[in-house]
């Protein structure tokens, strides 16, 4: 039944069963920003956090910046996959793995950079014995580990037919593959129970992953500090996190599309739709930084006002003022008119939505810090190589994982898109019960 | 229970910094070095602020001397998630550094920035230290504890005299450094302190009393001679 | 089937009942993680009432993914057994 899979989905297996040159050259130049990353990380560990660019009153950088950005790059996926699978959108058959696969592999990426950020990491421990749900650190624990542990479920439980086809047909890692496969045979019972518990999942997923940017937003907004303590941080971050998480789900699947040859499953319509939803959110983002900047600045504390001119025209102009290009300006020019180059255009925009998100979650975090309540002199910080290799290393490590990823599993759901196929008819009829007159003639 | 706190007169704060050198050599607070100190890294748990007067601009100058604020609700300790800094039952905001995992979050939520964080290694224990006070190892948060290991002594010395301890024996080394006599100290639950007194001025005032911190560091404003 | 097929069958399904008790065993861990910070904050008066806010949200999330899990694992064996 399940066990074949002749013909057209060939491709998709290709990547699993041979390992061409490309992919050891890919390592070996992921593995330079990964080199680059543990020499500063260990530096940083033997010398203490003393080789950044942190001080007094700058006590966070680049580490709070990362994890807020890659926790938030990672509701690409599940959040995404999950909503386009409830409201049963077929064009997302080709697409739900690699979102799910970005949210797994970023989460970890993210929770480490607390790792990093910690004066002392041979402490963690403490966290664990002698943690205390006062502080907006433990809700990230909680939730953090609570969405690791369903967008694994969930990437996870729509992959088991894959991985059956893997065991039957692969020939390698056949141990490896019957474990994971738990005897699928693809009978109608198991596609029932494998159907509800994907349907259970994509439900329990999205509260979670809602909930947990907006507790990452909680550690801002939980201290009194200006242009942190805002009521809209939570939806804010939101916001903002399925913005990068489209673009980054979006780089993701052309950079795939061009290695692995996928561009009969990938198709211009593809990224049209994944690109007018970047416009949407680039909108609503928009409209959450308008109405964030503009409460602060006629409320006109001057506490407040000192941290949003020292943005707008003060030292950290460039960064603001490029988040605004990065994240406004320039997808609203790209992404308006998607009928001609539309890869080209939806690559562009999704690669400066990456950048400006980054930007975005470092503009909220460093100059609240630099301009404190008190007549101190201002605190302007340098990230030094620690900080930059370390985010290099941070971004090379994802990268591999996801390259390493789809040489053990299809990056494209084999089954997902077996069904779509065989199942123009049932869409066939759904769609015609959208229909009114005709619905009634039915029924 | 006492509640031990401080008044500030800027009246007579003449900004001669002999507080903060007294805190430092109290309390053990490292000399960081001058490649640190260029990065912004000092550490002083007392830090003299200088505000120009708005009233009169470019000519006054006002010196605020900064300790910790000794919080009745800090911020601080609500963000600590391992129970690091936490205030105890004498209102005195504690740091606990062989518990801090150095995640810098309460110095992000000090609304006054009296945290301080050990980016290096700045010292090892020597001779020349208070032996009262513990040398803080790297990665940890200090800040300063109205010299509370003062106030362990002076329970301990009328505890082997075999007499009530005397709320005036406790006096942090910053108070009794001041040449202008500045800084008073004392217990604010004991109505008829000096310091409660000093509270209750028509001059009292809070740092950034808008936050609700509740502040147990309060400052006497100058301008009506000595009031 | 020869015998080092059914070897191998035994193999892989205590290698899923492994994989199956790190499932529970995590998720277990995490619940007496949650429950341990609820009786530490109630010893030490330390805003019981934010634990046990958050732990009465998030112990039953756990539950309902592990059950999930359980619910699949279980399933997709009594079925593959059947057969």
């Amino acid at each position: 039944m399940a066990d074949t899979a002749d013909g057209p989905d060939q491709t998709l297996l290709r990547p699993i069963a041979e390992t061409g040159r490309g992919f050891y050259w890919a390592v070996a130049l992921l593995s330079i920003p990964i080199l680059w990353g543990a020499l500063a990380y260990s530096v940083q560990f033997y010398e203490g956090l003393g080789v950044t660019g942190l001080h007094q009153p700058v006590s966070w950088g680049f580490y709070v910046t990362n994890f807020v950005f890659f926790i938030g790059i990672s509701h690409a996926g599940t959040l995404i996959s999950a909503i386009l699978r409830l409201s049963k959108a077929e064009w997302r058959r080709p697409i739900t793995r690699m979102a799910e696969v970005i949210t797994c592999m970023v989460l970890f990426i993210g929770a480490s950079q607390i790792l990093v950020d910690l004066g002392r990491p041979d402490r963690l421990l403490n966290v664990i014995l002698h943690g205390r749900y006062q502080s907006p650190l433990l809700w990230d624990a909680t939730s953090i580990s609570a969405y690791m542990m369903a967008s694994l479920t969930y990437l996870y439980l729509p992959m088991i037919p894959d991985i059956a086809i893997l065991r039957d047909r692969l020939g390698k890692r056949k141990l490896f593959y019957s474990v994971l496969a738990l005897g699928w045979t693809g009978t109608e019972r198991q596609q029932r129970i494998l159907n509800r518990a994907i349907a259970i999942m994509a439900v329990l997923v999205i509260p979670i992953a809602v909930s947990v940017h907006s507790v990452v937003s909680f550690v801002f907004s939980m201290t009194l500090q200006p242009m942190w303590h805002s009521t809209i941080f939570g939806p804010y971050f939101v916001v903002g996190a399925i913005f990068s998480g489209i673009a980054a789900l979006i780089v993701a699947m052309i950079i795939f599309r061009k290695a692995y040859g996928l561009q009969h499953y990938l198709k211009p319509i593809h990224f049209r739709y994944l690109g007018q939803l970047l416009l949407v959110m680039a909108l609503l983002w928009f409209y959450f930084t308008f109405a964030e900047y503009l409460t602060g600045y006629y409320g006109a504390e001057p506490e407040e006002l000192k941290v949003f001119w020292a943005k707008f025209t003060g030292p950290f102009w460039p960064f603001f003022w490029g988040m605004v290009l990065c994240n406004f300006v320039v997808p609203l020019a790209c992404l308006v008119s998607l009928k001609h180059h539309t890869v080209g255009k939806v690559l562009t925009a999704s690669l400066f939505v990456i950048v400006g998100m980054w930007l975005e979650r470092f503009i909220i975090v460093v100059p609240t810090l630099s301009f404190p309540r008190l007549p101190f002199p201002e605190g302007i910080y340098w990230p030094t190589w620690v900080e930059w290799g370390e985010t290099a290393g941070s971004f090379g490590l994802f990268a591999l994982f996801y390259l390493l990823f789809t040489k053990f599993f299809p990056i494209i759901s084999i089954w997902e898109i077996r069904e779509g196929r065989e199942g123009l008819k049932e869409v066939e009829e759904r769609l015609i019960t959208y229909l009114p007159d005709e619905a009634e003639e039915r029924t | 229970m006492a509640l031990w706190g401080m008044v500030i007169d800027l009246d007579r704060c003449t900004g001669c910094q002999a507080c903060v050198m007294a805190c430092k050599a109290e309390n053990n607070i490292p000399a960081v070095g001058e490649k640190e100190a260029k990065r912004e890294r000092i550490i002083s748990w007392m830090q003299v602020l200088t505000e120009t007067d708005e009233e009169h601009h470019g000519e006054k100058m006002r010196f605020i001397p900064r300790p910790c604020l000794q919080c009745d609700d800090p911020p601080c300790t609500k963000v600590c998630p391992v129970y690091a800094t936490y205030r105890n039952p004498e209102g005195i905001v504690a740091q606990i550094y062989a518990r801090c995992i150095g995640c810098r979050f309460c110095m992000a939520a000090c609304p006054y920035n009296a945290k301080y964080f050990n980016w290096h290694t700045y010292q090892k224990e020597g001779p020349g230290q208070n032996p009262d006070v513990s040398v803080r190892p790297k990665g940890v948060v200090e800040k300063c504890t109205f010299c509370h290991h003062r106030l362990q002594k002076a329970r301990a010395r009328a505890l082997a005299e075999k007499r009530d301890f005397d709320p005036r024996e406790y006096v942090p080394a910053c108070a009794e450094a001041c040449l202008a006599q500045a800084i008073v100290f004392g217990d604010l639950s004991d109505p008829v302190s000096e310091v409660a007194k000093l509270a209750r001025s028509p001059r009292a005032f809070k740092l950034q009393e808008e936050l609700g911190t509740k502040p147990k560091v309060i400052y006497l404003t100058e301008g009506e001679g000595g009031g | 089937m020869d015998r080092s097929d059914s070897d191998f069958n035994r193999l892989v399904r205590t290698l899923q009942w492994v994989w199956l008790a790190v499932a529970i065993l995590l998720v277990g861990g995490i619940i007496a993680w949650i429950i341990h910070l609820i009786r530490a904050a109630w010893t030490l008066g330390d805003v019981p009432s934010a634990s046990v806010g958050i732990s009465i949200v998030a112990i039953p999330v756990f539950i309902v993914l592990v059950s999930v899990v359980l619910y699949v694992f279980l399933g997709l064996r009594a079925d593959a057994r059947e057969r």
